[in-house]
């Protein structure tokens, strides 16, 4: 839509000027327009675009030829000198055609400006597998329901059978009771009436003695399901066409200027359905000297997805953590993948403050690993290694039941977000991170 | 049937000829590298730039180069433009003109010595 507003703009200017950089200004529009995204830039790009229109036009118009000649130079002693001589004046109709031309162009342009945000990848599929992750934090913490202190006991010793049987150190578990105990008993929750305000004392609390973020206690107004909503029927068929018409949220698999190869991931799909979607993708950038993987988008996804993307970028099995699996054998990457020359290439990561879960996942084992350079914001924050208990119908708590061996910290990502290397605006982390590709292959 | 003359030579003419000391370049990479150059202050609007460009071709300060697109990179077909001797010389000669008016403000105190 954009271009074709701007090819109709360039009707503006002379023939031949058209003639001869019509498809040229074109080909710059759309390069613009492709690597300046979102609301900041695409205005910027517009504003350009018009002020341009405005200066150059009038001089199009004034200039039929300059015709300096060297004797020219030569008379004014290498002064750089450029004569324009008055031409045809811009048609009446040209100038109408220009007028209602602009106006369509900001008309339309006000209109993106409230969706300009891109969206993350949305499906029917995508929402039923988010309901099978644990479950989040309820939106809406509704003032009701009176809590007694029988109430608040039955919470209290359901909190602590549950700590007991899951947590993943019963010493710990027996300590977080120990204290909750403690403090029914010097009644240090009898103020506490309300549901929501007496979860947040107990997570508190808990968090206080086992300096777990992971852990939380949950309530909820609406009565929460029995068990967590299994997928509705036909829906992985729904995932597979989703999918297939999404092109497996591979929005873009590019070849940018200086042969970086560009991709840019709206999920972690499953591997089981978008597996050889991967490897082509993978195989189109792999004779590429660098490589962008555009997650400013992303909502997460499968965990084997990010560890098979990743698994092209080492050439030996490299120890890839996830905060939500116990450490296994399964822990390494399947890597060298053969065939893949992506392993010795530097490795770029775009993020914004929508980048989430298994888009986390990866950005922050890479840049652990040192293996790639974040550039954008810091990312959204969700980790998400607890479980989640149904207490009753409006209590319940996530806790942690996987102690996967973190190499290179003592905490993830959780509700901290991943640090960006290089901190710039989500909109300018394309050509952030192409600046930084070209400077390392001048260094070469 | 001359109306005026730009003398010196126009900024955005002379970003261009910089933009081209190094290497090759297209139209829009012309456009970035001007405004790398300018930190950001130049933004070359396609007009602007292909309407310098022009200028620069007919003055054989600036040529075409052939160089084709490689369809198995999924390159678009671009012009490139090179930077010929003269051109070079003009940028010299226009640099050099501007550090004839820099040592000018140092005189005048208008700058110090160590701003640039």
């Amino acid at each position: 839509m954009s271009e074709k507003i701007y090819a109709c703009l360039l009707r503006l200017y002379p023939d031949r000027f058209r003639k001869a950089f019509g498809e040229a200004a074109l080909q710059l529009f759309r390069d613009r327009s492709r690597h300046e995204r979102g609301l900041f830039s695409t205005l910027r790009l517009w504003f350009d675009l018009l002020a341009d229109l405005a200066v150059s036009v009038p001089l199009e118009y004034r200039c039929v030829q300059q015709t300096l000649i060297g004797a020219n130079r030569q008379r004014f002693e290498g002064q750089p000198s450029f004569r324009v001589l008055e031409g045809e004046s811009p048609r009446l109709e040209a100038l109408a055609f220009g007028v209602v031309l602009s106006l369509v162009a900001a008309f339309t342009l006000s209109l993106p400006v409230g969706h300009a945000e891109p969206r993350g990848f949305h499906s029917n599929a995508m929402s039923a597998l988010a309901a099978l992750e644990v479950p989040q934090q309820p939106s809406e913490r509704p003032q009701v329901g009176k809590l007694d202190a029988a109430e608040r006991q039955r919470i209290v010793r359901a909190v602590i059978a549950n700590l007991k049987q899951y947590y993943i150190d019963p010493d710990v578990a027996q300590k977080i009771a120990d204290s909750l105990l403690a403090n029914e008993k010097a009644g240090k929750f009898d103020a506490l009436t309300d549901g929501a305000a007496f979860a947040d004392r107990l997570t508190t609390q808990i968090r206080d003695v086992s300096q777990d973020r992971h852990m939380i206690v949950e309530y909820s107004k609406a009565p929460l399901p029995d068990r967590p909503p299994g997928p509705p029927p036909g829906a992985l068929e729904r995932y597979r066409k989703a999918m297939e018409q999404e092109n497996c949220t591979f929005e873009k698999v590019q070849v940018l200027e200086h042969n970086i190869g560009y991709l840019k991931l709206n999920s972690f799909p499953d591997p089981s359905v978008c597996g050889p979607t991967a490897t082509a993708a993978m195989a189109s950038v792999n004779h590429a000297d660098a490589i962008i993987f555009d997650l400013r988008d992303n909502r997460g996804g499968y965990p084997d997805m990010v560890a098979l993307i990743a698994a092209y970028l080492f050439d030996h099995p490299e120890y890839w953590y996830n905060p939500r699996e116990n450490t296994t054998e399964q822990s390494w990457t399947r890597s060298p993948v053969p065939g893949s020359l992506l392993a010795d290439k530097p490795v770029f990561v775009l993020t914004s403050a929508r980048t989430f879960s298994g888009a986390e996942h990866f950005s922050y084992d890479l840049k652990m690993l040192k293996r790639a350079t974040l550039v954008g914001e810091t990312t959204r924050g969700a980790a998400h290694a607890g479980r989640f208990h149904r207490i009753d119908d409006h209590f319940g708590m996530g806790i942690t039941e996987v102690r996967a061996i973190n190499p290179f910290s003592k905490t993830d990502w959780e509700g901290t977000g991943v640090e960006p290397d290089v901190k710039v605006k989500a909109v300018d982390a394309l050509i952030t991170a192409e600046k930084l590709a070209e400077r390392k292959f001048r260094k070469k | 049937m001359p109306k005026r003359k730009l003398d010196p030579l126009p900024w955005a003419a002379f970003q261009i000829l910089l933009s081209l000391a190094d290497e090759d370049l297209h139209g829009y990479a012309i456009m970035r590298q001007v405004a790398d150059q300018t930190d950001g202050r130049l933004r070359l609007g396609p007009g602007t730039l292909y309407s310098s460009i022009r200028s620069l071709l007919e003055e054989k300060l600036i040529e075409e180069v052939d160089r084709r697109a490689d369809a198995k990179l999924g390159e678009e077909r671009r012009r490139y433009y090179k930077l010929t001797p003269a051109g070079r010389k003009l940028a010299r000669s226009e640099a050099e003109r501007l550090a004839d008016l820099l040592r000018v403000a140092r005189a005048k105190k208008i700058l110090r010595g160590d701003y640039v």
